[in-house]
């Protein structure tokens, strides 16, 4: 075990947080904003499809599938910025149970 | 016997075959394989398993049927359905599995060090999911009532046998390579009636740009007979009700307690990131192609049945009358049936598509198997929660702490077959169509576990007795605004029963919150565990340091 200066271990935290309110927002816009928004889009064409229909059917869901993609991504980025190692992340999680 | 029954029964007899043969091949020989598999599984195929775990009857019969009668308004399952897989990969799937346990009810009453805690989240498990499992062998008793051109509930019978066996057989190892398979044949099942008639209908084989010119089309009908334009957005609802289901849906995604479990069964934190979204990509192939289903349905029932004289209807037609789901009723008796005349229930449209638009003996026959591996896939990951629930948190973490493994084997399968039972003779007489049942287990999960996870996770000062109140008042609420709304015809804002989460949950909330100000707050270890979880595997939080755990020195 060795210790991490506390300023690191925070900006750690801070730095995945940042990303999350990111992601979130993102997903607020493209989902409750557009539907609250859509009776005002249904004239707006988009790809052949009225625009708020297309981001119900199509676009809000593409949005989430990127955002987790890019949450895996750059998760697995930070956490090489700090020095984690998966495969000991390995060998600790498979410990790291209550074994009945 | 036609040839139809004979095609369709040694397709699903094959699929069967396949799903036993993998079963035995991986037969759980330990608890810890029975529930979370060994946790040795690799994020593609847990995604996959996720995948199929998570499409159940109602997103593989009944989404698309929703979305054909609602129009816009059916597409808040689409983006609430998958929504949540942003708060369950981001916020919960990965904290809960570093804190290493088999069960949500087993991570809140460890989280808050209370027994209590540990029951009430177990008979929430087992009230969210046996009220999902009604949905699940209702959707199989359409599917074999077809089949076997019989009563549905006939058919709910055959189901609810066919699925006991399966689930009480396998637990979550065999489960979870079984449910890899049953995601491939699905989806295969879903896309191809979806791509032929993309290509009848549009000559673009890719159904997914080509349905918005038939989205058009359907619009200028619309017009044309007077109704309201298929897209038109909150014609069956108001825009509260389209937001507050949108909500419950994906908070409930993110509580469901069988979907989150499947993230224990892979080994760290990174792996759970990455089953998340390997799984939103395989639910969004289903996903993206239920609204072109319902398009394509809509459109050919417009333009190719309806204008036909009743008495030269289409063989299918007879079929689906005879499982009560199909009314044809000829209101104004010029013997032509008009489009408003056509009666057809959520439930059918994916099942009966395929045979509308005349795609031969093959197509329909491996829609029925998907349909059975959906059905089949989420009800067996339901009854593992409530007999995990059942045989473990309450059993053997609370009554009985010596029972042996053989013995809480024996008691997790004897829970299945019970649970399959009750459910089953519910569903002879479903209070509800697929979907809505369904949603109904999601408001519970957001009126109950969500809650509870999210402030368990994230926040340290939430302590056992704002848990414990925050899931009964949840509860309570979801439950009195489910039965109100329904039969008692009280709304708020228009939103109807399927959106009852929002209610619960922000009862949850508050009363979380409120009690836990007011009560002493959970021990200085427990609040550590709670930092604990920010932080990957090897980085330690400890007395207010946190450590690298390099192995350098062990403690």
């Amino acid at each position: 075990m060795k210790k991490i200066d506390k300023k690191v271990a925070d900006a750690y935290f801070r730095e995945k947080n940042t990303y999350m309110a990111i992601y979130f927002a993102i997903w607020f816009l493209v989902s409750f904003v557009m539907v609250a928004l859509a009776d005002s889009l249904t004239d707006v064409q988009f790809l052949g499809f009225p625009f708020h229909y297309f981001m119900g059917a199509i676009g809000a869901l593409f949005t989430f599938i990127v955002l987790l993609f890019v949450n895996a991504i750059v998760g697995d980025k930070i956490d090489k910025k700090y020095g984690i190692s998966e495969a000991r992340n390995e060998e600790i999680g498979a410990n790291n149970m209550i074994n009945h | 016997m036609d040839t139809q029954f004979i095609v369709s029964m040694l397709i699903i007899l094959a699929t069967f075959a396949l799903y036993i043969w993998i079963a035995v091949y991986n037969t759980a020989k330990q608890t810890s394989d029975f529930y979370v598999a060994g946790r040795g599984v690799p994020p593609i195929f847990n995604g996959m398993a996720i995948g199929a775990d998570w499409m159940s009857a109602a997103s593989f019969i009944g989404m698309a049927g929703t979305i054909m009668l609602l129009g816009y308004d059916g597409l808040a399952y689409i983006m609430g359905w998958t929504g949540g897989y942003l708060f369950l990969t981001i916020l919960l799937a990965p904290q809960l599995r570093k804190f290493g346990r088999y069960t949500v009810p087993e991570f809140i009453g460890d989280r808050f060090n209370s027994k209590a805690a540990l029951i009430i989240a177990a008979l929430c498990t087992i009230i969210i999911s046996f009220t999902y499992s009604i949905g699940q062998l209702s959707g199989s008793g359409v599917v074999i009532g077809r089949l076997f051109e019989i009563d549905a509930k006939i058919g709910t019978m055959i189901g609810v046998v066919l699925i006991a066996f399966y689930a009480a057989f396998g637990g979550m190892k065999g489960i979870t390579w079984t449910q890899v398979a049953q995601y491939i044949i699905l989806i295969i099942a879903y896309l191809v009636p979806v791509i032929f008639m993309s290509l009848h209908l549009t000559s673009n084989p890719l159904p997914w740009i080509s349905y918005g010119e038939i989205l058009t089309k359907m619009g200028e009908l619309d017009r044309e007979l007077g109704i309201s334009e298929y897209f038109a957005p909150f014609t069956n609802g108001t825009k509260w009700q389209f937001l507050a289901l949108m909500f419950t849906l994906m908070c409930g995604t993110a509580g469901l307690p069988h979907v989150i479990v499947r993230f224990y069964t892979v080994g760290t934190m990174k792996a759970a990131r990455w089953s998340g979204a390997w799984a939103l990509v395989f639910i969004g192939l289903l996903y993206f192609s239920a609204p072109a289903y319902a398009a394509f349905a809509r459109f050919i029932l417009m333009t190719e049945v309806a204008g036909n004289k009743i008495a030269e209807l289409p063989a299918w037609t007879q079929s689906w009358i005879d499982t009560g789901k199909l009314g044809i009723a000829d209101a104004n008796g010029d013997g032509i049936l008009q489009w408003p005349e056509l009666q057809i229930a959520n439930d059918i449209v994916v099942m009966a598509t395929p045979e509308i638009a005349n795609l031969g003996v093959f197509v329909i026959g491996l829609v029925a198997a998907g349909a059975m591996a959906a059905a089949l896939s989420t009800a067996g990951g339901l009854m593992i929660s409530i007999s995990s629930s059942f045989a473990h948190d309450i059993y053997y973490r609370i009554i009985n702490p010596q029972a042996s493994e053989q013995k809480r084997l024996l008691i997790g399968r004897i829970s299945i077959v019970v649970a399959t039972l009750l459910a089953g003779i519910i569903a002879l007489n479903p209070p509800g169509a697929i979907t809505q049942i369904v949603a109904w287990a999601f408001a519970l999960a957001t009126g109950t576990f969500f809650p509870a996870l999210v402030l368990g996770v994230w926040w340290k000062r939430a302590n056992a007795k704002g848990t414990i109140a925050g899931m009964l008042v949840g509860l309570a609420v979801t439950l009195i605004y489910i039965f109100s709304a329904k039969y008692g015809g009280f709304t708020v804002l228009g939103i109807i029963d399927t959106g009852a989460g929002v209610f619960g949950a922000i009862a949850a909330f508050a009363t979380n919150i409120i009690v836990s100000l007011s009560t002493r707050a959970p021990s200085q270890e427990l609040q550590d565990a709670v930092i604990n979880l920010r932080y990957p595997e090897q980085m330690v939080y400890k007395d207010g340091e946190v450590y690298l755990n390099d192995g350098s020195s062990k403690e």
